[in-house]
């Protein structure tokens, strides 16, 4: 009697077991996180659109048979602390074999920190502060640093003959990364800064310290700032009647900003990755794909979450799709070369980790973006 | 140093400090007759620039009518307000129930968490971003006097408050509501007793409060361009501030405070960083407190 039961519990295990191998449909895991909540939120939705529809296509597209690609997606309020937590859920669930995340260098260097230990491989689309790809061999980014843009703008404004220039930054590390390495380039090649003003995130009423910088009688004035806050320094300013040019960074590269600043914005410079009137072939698609299904257009950033998206996927694809590990992923991401993304063509370097990339210049004219030669 | 960029410096001050001052108005009011804090305020504010907004995306009138759809969105969300979140801590008529912290402590939670339930409800159905203002109704128009610039809201946010003081004065001294404000004020069980109708008295003052909170949260959102679901969190910890520096139930004291505190921002951001200008403004109120417990122009209180 108990040969015959065990014999039959063998036989139910083995086919259980048989059953599972011939299974389809393994599931690969990308962590993603981004504030969904609070300050940044805007820019969080964007990027789970960008993610869910490079997801999707790649699901759909069938270049890994038998491998379904799940996004799980996290809100991490903006706050450091939240971007620990959930680097260690991350780390935590064995189907995450990558991370993005997250927006602000901030809580990018923070969960960085855990996932150095984890040895899970994180890419942030938008993170450009210095320190962040020193952290590990883990971390990657596919944006351009302050360290590369900021000397642009400065060598820019100086060739269009600026001398003295006045800079508005946000206090977090990005601000001052960027405002530090505009303030630096700026005295290199010559020029002089007449005022390094940061305000606090949230801040609304620039008037103060539009007064302020009025003082010292600048040619021009570099602010470092998202389109929330830039949308209300272009308002003001222009009611103060300060007539000085503006140089932004790719952060103002946003739609949203004409439709908020109205005519205040013109005449404004700023630098970009992406511009969605663009001709190319790639650019246009991943366009028409996002407003289908979302409504609107994508500015920069989203297009920067797309290409993450992207860029990850097809590390896990020359990983080995559903037999990729960590390890394999990570080393995947560091022979990224020649990456063909909405956002131009990206190379990490396989040391550094650093992104090589072309940033474009515009200029606002009646309310358009225009790109400059 | 001494120049006429401080000057502007002083204009941009006091334009901040009557936007702290017209938020602290109604906040003080709710305060002195109910003794706890309404940190759903600063949410009354936004849904008073939201009620705006809409009119004016919807109907685009006039911008007084605009301020008008703010008052009686504010009115009413005041009324919903104290049904939802004080009436039901007043339920208990026991003697023990009427003198306890206790429950006066908990319509503290209970407002807070409204505030948090609209503004998520806000930041679920609008988005968190700011919302696009048409231009013409944007407050910026520039006006020159002299060497000086100011904007047309900045008049607008003065006579405001000038008038929403003035006017909140002579009802209090003037009007029959005012009187039973101000007996609930003083002591609400004597006021019971000598048979004025507290509930009314109560409803009356939310809804008076939060008009003005409203028409403040509107003007103010036109005038710097942004309107968005956390923007009643800054003024109204100002607000806050400025009601303690003030004495808690001195409506005048905490406009004077209000003020106050906005030049002092703006004299730091001047001379320092804009950054410090927060640190200001709580040193400001821990010295307050320290040398002047009841406030600058605080009297005692009777409480029974």
């Amino acid at each position: 009697m108990t040969h015959r039961r065990n014999f039959l519990f063998a036989a139910v295990f083995l086919a259980v077991l048989a059953g599972g191998a011939y299974a389809e449909n393994k599931t690969v895991a990308i962590g993603y996180h981004a504030p969904l909540s609070g300050e940044n939120a805007q820019y969080g939705v964007q990027f789970r659109n960008s993610a869910m529809l490079a997801v999707d296509q790649f699901n759909k597209s069938g270049k890994l048979p038998g491998v379904t690609i799940v996004l799980k997606f996290e809100d991490s309020k903006g706050d450091a602390k939240e971007g620990v937590n959930i680097a260690r859920k991350f780390s935590d669930d064995q189907s995450i074999v990558a991370a993005i995340g997250d927006f602000n260098s901030t809580v990018s260097m923070a969960a960085g920190q855990v996932y150095a230990q984890t040895h899970l491989a994180q890419l942030s689309q938008t993170a450009s502060h210095p320190d962040f790809v020193k952290i590990s061999p883990y971390q990657f980014r596919n944006i351009t640093t302050m360290d590369y843009e900021s000397p642009l703008v400065a060598k820019w404004a100086l060739a269009n003959g600026a001398k003295k220039i006045a800079v508005v930054a946000i206090q977090n590390d990005w601000g001052q990364t960027a405002a530090a390495n505009f303030v630096g380039a700026v005295k290199v090649n010559g020029g002089e800064i007449t005022d390094t003003e940061f305000f606090n995130p949230g801040t609304r009423d620039f008037r103060s310290i539009i007064t302020k910088i009025a003082r010292g009688q600048p040619d021009a004035i570099f602010i470092a700032a998202f389109y929330e806050d830039g949308s209300a320094f272009l308002q003001q300013k222009t009611q103060m009647g300060i007539k000085q040019t503006i140089y932004g960074t790719s952060s103002l590269s946003e739609p949203k900003l004409l439709e908020l600043a109205g005519p205040a914005a013109n005449n404004m410079y700023a630098t970009t990755t992406f511009l969605a009137d663009s001709p190319e072939a790639n650019v246009q698609a991943y366009v028409k794909s996002y407003d289908a299904r979302y409504g609107s257009k994508p500015q920069m950033f989203a297009a920067q979450a797309f290409d993450a998206t992207n860029i990850v996927l097809s590390a896990i694809a020359a990983a080995g799709g559903a037999n990729a590990t960590r390890a394999k992923v990570r080393d995947a991401l560091a022979k990224t070369k020649n990456f063909p993304g909405v956002t131009g063509i990206t190379t990490f370097d396989p040391e550094t980790r650093e992104p090589a990339k072309t940033l474009t210049k515009l200029q606002i004219q009646n309310g358009k973006y225009v790109l400059l030669k | 140093m001494f120049d006429i960029f401080f000057v502007q410096q002083l204009v941009n001050g006091l334009s901040v400090g009557f936007i702290y001052a017209l938020m602290a108005i109604g906040f003080t009011l709710i305060f002195g007759v109910l003794n706890v804090v309404n940190f759903a305020h600063g949410e009354v504010y936004m849904i008073g620039a939201y009620a705006g907004w809409l009119s004016i995306t919807i109907f685009a009138p006039p911008l007084f009518v605009v301020i008008l759809v703010a008052l009686a969105v504010g009115a009413l969300a005041g009324f919903s307000l104290e049904r939802i979140a004080f009436r039901p801590f007043r339920r208990f008529r026991d003697e023990a129930s009427l003198k306890s912290k206790a429950i006066r402590e908990a319509t503290l939670l209970s407002s807070l968490a409204i505030s948090i339930i609209v503004r998520e409800a806000a930041e679920k159905i609008f988005g968190s971003n700011m919302q696009t203002i048409p231009q013409e109704y944007l407050l910026l128009t520039p006006i020159e006097i002299g060497p000086l610039t100011f904007a047309s809201g900045q008049f607008l946010i003065f006579g405001m408050s000038i008038v929403m003081l003035g006017g909140l004065q002579w009802l209090l001294k003037r009007t029959q509501v005012g009187l039973s404000i101000r007996a609930v004020a003083n002591n609400p069980m004597g006021a019971t007793y000598v048979g004025i109708n507290t509930e009314r008295t109560i409803i009356a003052t939310f809804i008076i409060g939060s008009t003005l909170g409203a028409a403040a949260g509107l003007v103010v959102g036109l005038y710097q361009g942004a309107i968005f679901p956390a923007m009643g969190f800054a003024p109204g910890i100002k607000a806050f501030v400025a009601m303690v520096m003030g004495g808690l139930s001195s409506i005048g004291g905490a406009v004077v405070c209000a003020i106050l505190l906005g030049v002092a921002e703006a004299v730091t951001t001047s001379f320092f960083a804009q950054g410090w200008g927060d640190l200001v403004a709580y040193v400001f109120l821990v010295i307050t407190l320290i040398f002047f417990p009841t406030g600058l122009f605080g009297g005692g209180r009777d409480r029974v």
